[in-house]
Order: C-alpha cells, then structure tokens, then sequence
C-alpha cells in the first residue's frame, strides 16, 4: 500500500513539473467549418514567369484560418512537371495572419532561410510573388503580404530584396493565362 | 531499506520537480495599478522568469478600450487604434508594424497576459509613454513629453571600423566627450532610449548604458580612437571607432568632410558593390561557383577599368572576402559622397536554361503607395518613434530623389551589357533592392547572367568574358557620365561623331588608380540637386 501512495506521489510531482505553461494557443483556436475547394498556386514556368496550378483541397470557410493552409500547400511545391518550385523544399510556414484592411504577414521558417538561402535574385523575387500572387488571388480579403523570417522582420530573404514593407501582386511576373 | 529507497526517490523527484518549475519559473501574481490622466484603477500583473505580464484585457479597459479573441489570436482596440498579438510569437502587430515584445504572451485561465512592453509599443505609436515601475507596480500612461527625442542604435564592424548609427526622431543638440572607459554622448533633450543597458561582441565596444539624457560608451580598450559625425535625413549621430596609436583626450572632434577629387558638379566618385561576401557566398552555380567570387573579381576589374577610363575616384565596398551588411553599403557610398553607386552580382533561377543579364535601379510602386499614405496620416506619423513608416518612407525618398537618373544609368548599362556581352538582354527592371534603399545618389544593381545555368557558369569565370562585362560596363558608365555632365552643362556637347566615344577624349585629369581603402570618416550632406 505505502508502495502504491509513493508511486502515485512521484507520478503527481512528475505531472506537476512537467504541466505545459502556455495554454493560450488551445483558447484561440475556434473551430472553423471546412469545406473543399478549388484554389490556386503559382510556381514558375519554364518561361521564369509565374503560372498557375489549380487543386482541390479542404479549407476552413473563414478566410484568416485559410490562408495559412493554402500558403502551407504551396510550399508542398508543384504536381505539374512542367512547373518549377521556387522556395526551398525544407521551407515551413510557421503562421499567416489576416489583418484589417487586408494585409497578410506570413511567417517563414525552416533550415534553408535560417542559415541563409544562396541564391540569385531573379529565384528571390519569383518566390516572394508566388506567395503574394497565390494569397492574394484566392482570398479577396487579402490585399499586402508581408513576410517574416523565424517570428521576426528579416532584411531579405536571400541577401537582395527588402522585406520591410508589404508586397502587393505584381502581375507582370504572371504568365498572362495564370493572371 | 525498501521504505527507505522508496523515500528517497520520493524525494529526489520532488526536488526535480521544484527545480523544473522554478527553471520554468513559477508565476507569482498580485494587484498593480494602472495610472492615467483621469486617475488610477487595478490591474493584475503576473511575474514569471523575471518577466512582468498584465493583463491585456484589464489594461485595455481602464484605456477605455477591449480585448477581443478569434481564430489566430487576440486583438486589442484602444481610442480606435487596433493592435493583435497570437500565442507563442513575441511580435504583436500594428497596421503593417510589428510590436516587439522581450517573450510572447502568456494565458492564464483563458485569460491573456501580456508583457507590459506590449502596451508601450502599442501606446507609443499614439504619442504616449507608458513605464512600469517594479517597485510600487504602477503601470503609468501619460502623453510622451514632446521635446522627447526618440534614438534607436545599430551597431556594426565594417573593415576594422565599428560603427554606432543612432537614429533620431527629431535633430537634437548633443556633445561628444571623452572619458577614461570610453565616450559620452550629452543630449540636450530628453530621450526616448531603446534600452537601458546592452552588451556587444565587438573588437571595441563592450556596452552601451542610456542613462537620462546620456549614452555612455564602454569601450574595450583605451587605445580605441574615434570620430563623430552627423547624418541628415532621417538625423543620424554617428560614431566610428577604431584602434588608435594613443588615446585621444578630452572631446571627440566632428570629423570633416573626407577629400574629394573635385566639389564642382558631376560626376567625380563611383561606389562599386560586389555583391555578397565571406560566408554569404551568393547563388552557387551547378559546377560549384560561388557568386560572391565573380562579383569580387568582376569589380576589382571594374574599378581599375574606370578609374583609368573616366578619371574618377572608385570605391569598393569591399576588396576582400569579408562580409558587409547591405546598409553599410550604402552607407559606403553615401559616406563618399559618391556620385553613382553600382552593385554587381549573378543571376539563379530554378529553370535551367535561365540565361542573360538584367539591370535594376529601386522600385517606385511600393514608395509611391506609402507616400501617399504618409500624407494622409500626417499627423498620426509625425509623433511617431523613429521606426516609424515615415521615417522609413523618407528613407526611401532619398533614393526616389534619384529615380530618374538612376533609371538612366540602368538603361545605359543594360545597353552595353546586351550588345557587347552576347548574353541574352532580360531589359531594365524595377524591384525593391534593399542594397539600393537610401543611397543618395544615381544607383543600379547589374545581373550579370545566370549562374545557375552550367554555360553561363562556365562564361562567367572565364577572363575573357569577364573583360567584356567590364569594357561594357565602363562604357555605360562613361557614357552616363557624359551625357549627364552635358546635361548640367559642365561638358559642352559632344559632336555627334563622338557621341559614344571613351570620356578619356572628352576629360583631362591622369588616369587615378582605384582607391579601395576603408571608407574615411566624413559628414555627408542630403543632396537635392541633380
């Protein structure tokens, strides 16, 4: 018997040091009603410009809780063989948050980013519009995107193009059938 | 002995448990107060890792404000500003700014709590202070003293110089002075400091301590020299620091202005950027070049070419393989009071058959939309820190001051490449190139070609074709300069037989070798004329 109290004393000072201290993310995440649809991606064509591919996939009916998961989806990269991924394989993104008035920050992450990612600017720009153009045209809502590196403003993210202000849809980097 | 083994892992695992939560740090609460013009009210405020919380919802409704939650998290609404914060980021964000917070918020019981740093970056975007006193738990809100000058500082070590740039809000009155650990800026106004105290890992500066109206400078050794100088628009202090034969006593003299070839107008210092450096090598080719090799020895070439051919001064922004920050090099640039700033650099893109070369200067669009967007919100902006859009818009506008020219420069760089190189011709382009943001001066970024394509990779090393991106290059230079001093009317016209001919048959001075020593300290004024 003092076997099993002790046991269940250590397991209770167990539980006690290990309780998670932050409870907020379970408190703000609502439940969203899901539903399929068709959105679109953008990645780039073997004419370096952006051009579209269209999938199916389930999203929550509520703008701000979708627009993380389709930027999580782009970054699954093309299905296409005939589209090229832009961001790195490994890039994650951590969370996309709609804001009034229509900008959108996404925050970025991944092994890639973190150590800083060696390429050339044409490959910066492209990725940073395949985000912008990918958002912006499948929610309304969504005007600016700004994007964040590991939760904090970054320079750049390969070393050429500010990430200080919010981007808006360039669609001269659209092929004209994806526009 | 079993009772007794069986204690002793009781009690082992009861000490690991209090040592685990105290490593997480076990919250303590209690009742603070909020204090504002129309008197004081209850708050609940949390300590946890050293760390003070307060409630958001409480403080926002003695603002007169709420707290509000949704799927991604909370947003707080006060006299009509709205501010949002999520869980584990400690960025909170307000229109398209972000809220810096030393740890993300916490919940408790459902209920959000706050760093109290939340509410005075949030406040002070609205031209109030907001403090918190540790000791009689008084979170104060009070309109900002108006002769408050903001400083925010940024610290780097560029080619054996450490840098201190400190922003302000407003141009202020200050004193550099000597003392024996270091140096001390003496402000007539109040500040508003960005911290109270930081640690550097750098070859001379050990600490920074703000204290009232003075930034006191601990230096890491004695024999570390200095000069001080101001910068305009946004008004900048800076500090250039480096290893001196002895100590400098009593105060810091203002540096002058570094030597120029001419003062007369036109176009007498050239900046050449080679992009990338030390371990940010660029874009690497399918072969295994390093886009930080070429440039630098593109540029090396480059410098050497115009010095010769046009008889200005050139600068490199670096002439090894060493990291410098994008800032600092323009700031380089700026610090030279150079009159064309070029930044080099190599193509990738993820097609492999991506071929030819691209010129950019600094996109309008976005500038443009904020500007417009400063003048709507005039007022609101004007009072605020000096992160500010404003002052973030008014950095952009000292390059937009040179938009048509540096368009001019791209579109004769872009010509020569195209016909001279043999790479294919991607046109002149437009795009927010942080390197080019707040150069005051005509300025350009080249691709050169696409070093992830195995031929250009190949074209790209070889001296031949590296001389023909220097001639071409050189040559729009030359013909920029030319047709701009035309312009102003320093150099009458040429004959139309000789329009594109070499500047040596239109310029006197001897051919200068390419200075690439470590910038001078100097006092650049805003140009506004071109």
């Amino acid at each position: 018997m003092k076997r099993v109290a002790v046991f269940a004393l250590a397991v209770l000072a167990l539980a006690g040091a290990c309780k998670k201290k932050n409870e907020l993310a379970a408190n703000i995440n609502a439940a969203n009603k899901v539903s399929n649809r068709v959105a679109r991606f953008y990645y780039e064509s073997g004419d370096m410009q952006l051009i579209a591919e269209s999938r199916n996939i389930a999203l929550p009916e509520n703008p701000a809780a979708a627009i993380p998961v389709v930027a999580r989806e782009l970054m699954k990269g093309p299905a296409g063989k005939t589209a090229f991924r832009l961001f790195p394989p490994d890039t994650l993104v951590r969370g996309a948050y709609l804001l009034p008035g229509g900008n959108v920050i996404v925050d970025l992450g991944g092994p890639t980013l973190q150590k800083g990612w060696e390429t050339g600017s044409h490959t910066e720009i492209m990725a940073i519009h395949s985000l912008v153009q990918t958002i912006t045209s499948n929610f309304s809502d969504a005007r600016r995107v700004r994007v964040l590196v590991n939760g904090s403003p970054a320079e750049t993210l390969a070393g050429h193009i500010s990430l200080a202000r919010p981007f808006g849809p360039d669609t001269s980097l659209v092929e004209p059938r994806s526009r | 002995m079993k009772r007794l083994l069986s204690l002793g892992v009781l009690v082992l695992l009861t000490v690991a448990s209090i040592v685990v939560a105290q490593t997480a740090g076990t919250p303590s609460s209690g009742q603070g107060t909020l204090r504002t013009a129309s008197g004081d009210r209850p708050i609940t405020y949390v300590i946890q890792s050293g760390q003070t919380y307060v409630s958001a919802t409480e403080v926002a409704q003695g603002l007169g404000g709420s707290v509000e939650s949704d799927s991604n998290g909370f947003k707080v609404t006060v006299s009509g500003s709205v501010a949002a914060f999520g869980p584990d980021s400690r960025y909170g964000v307000i229109r398209d700014d972000l809220i810096e917070m030393p740890v993300p918020p916490i919940a408790i019981e459902g209920r959000p709590y706050v760093p109290w740093q939340f509410f005075q970056g949030f406040l002070g975007r609205s031209a109030q202070d907001v403090t918190w006193d540790a000791n009689t738990r008084v979170l104060a809100v009070r309109p900002q003293q108006r002769d408050a000058v903001g400083v925010q500082v940024s610290v780097a070590n560029v080619q054996g110089i450490s840098k201190i740039v400190l922003t302000l809000s407003a141009s202020a009155e200050y004193a550099v002075a000597k003392e024996p650990s270091g140096y001390v800026v003496r402000f007539r106004s109040p500040l508003r400091a960005p911290f109270g105290e930081q640690t550097y890992e750098d070859p001379y500066i050990a600490k920074l301590t703000f204290i009232a109206n003075e930034l006191r400078i601990q230096l890491t050794s004695p024999d570390v020299v200095g000069d001080a100088y101001q910068l305009e628009n946004p008004p900048r202090i800076v500090l250039d620091l480096r290893k001196g034969a002895a100590p400098v006593p009593g105060a810091l003299q203002p540096s002058g202005v570094p030597p120029r070839p001419q003062d007369a107008p036109g176009i007498h210092t050239i900046v050449i950027d080679p992009g990338h450096g030390g371990k940010e090598v660029g874009a690497v080719g399918p072969g295994g070049l390093y886009e930080k090799d070429v440039t630098l020895a593109v540029s090396q070439k480059l410098a050497a070419s115009l010095a010769a051919k046009t008889g200005a001064r050139v600068v490199l922004t670096r002439e090894d393989d060493s990291i410098v920050s994008l800032d600092q090099r323009t700031a380089i640039a700026n610090q030279y009071k150079a009159d064309l700033f070029l930044s080099v650099h190599m193509n990738a893109a993820v097609a492999p058959n991506a071929k030819g070369s691209e010129t950019y200067y600094l996109s309008l669009e976005a500038s443009d939309e904020l500007a417009k967007k400063a003048a709507e919100t005039e007022n609101a902006a004007a009072a605020a820190d000096p992160a500010s859009d404003l002052k973030l818009i008014l950095w952009d506008l000292a390059q937009q001051a040179y938009i048509g020219e540096s368009s001019r420069f791209a579109q004769a760089i872009q010509e020569e490449m195209s016909s001279a190189t043999g790479v294919g011709n991607r046109g002149v382009k437009q795009a927010p190139f942080k390197v080019l943001v707040g150069a005051t001066m005509p300025a350009a970024l080249v691709e050169v070609g696409f070093i992830s394509n195995p031929e250009e990779e190949a074209k790209l090393q070889s001296a031949a074709f590296q001389a023909a991106i220097v001639d071409a290059i050189t040559r729009a230079v030359t013909r920029y300069k030319t047709d701009y001093e035309t312009r102003i009317g320093v150099t009458p016209p040429p004959a139309p037989a000789t329009a594109t001919a070499p500047a040596t048959s239109t310029q006197a001075p001897a051919p200068a070798p390419a200075q690439t020593q470590t910038p001078a300290p100097a006092t650049p004024q805003t140009r506004t004329e071109r």
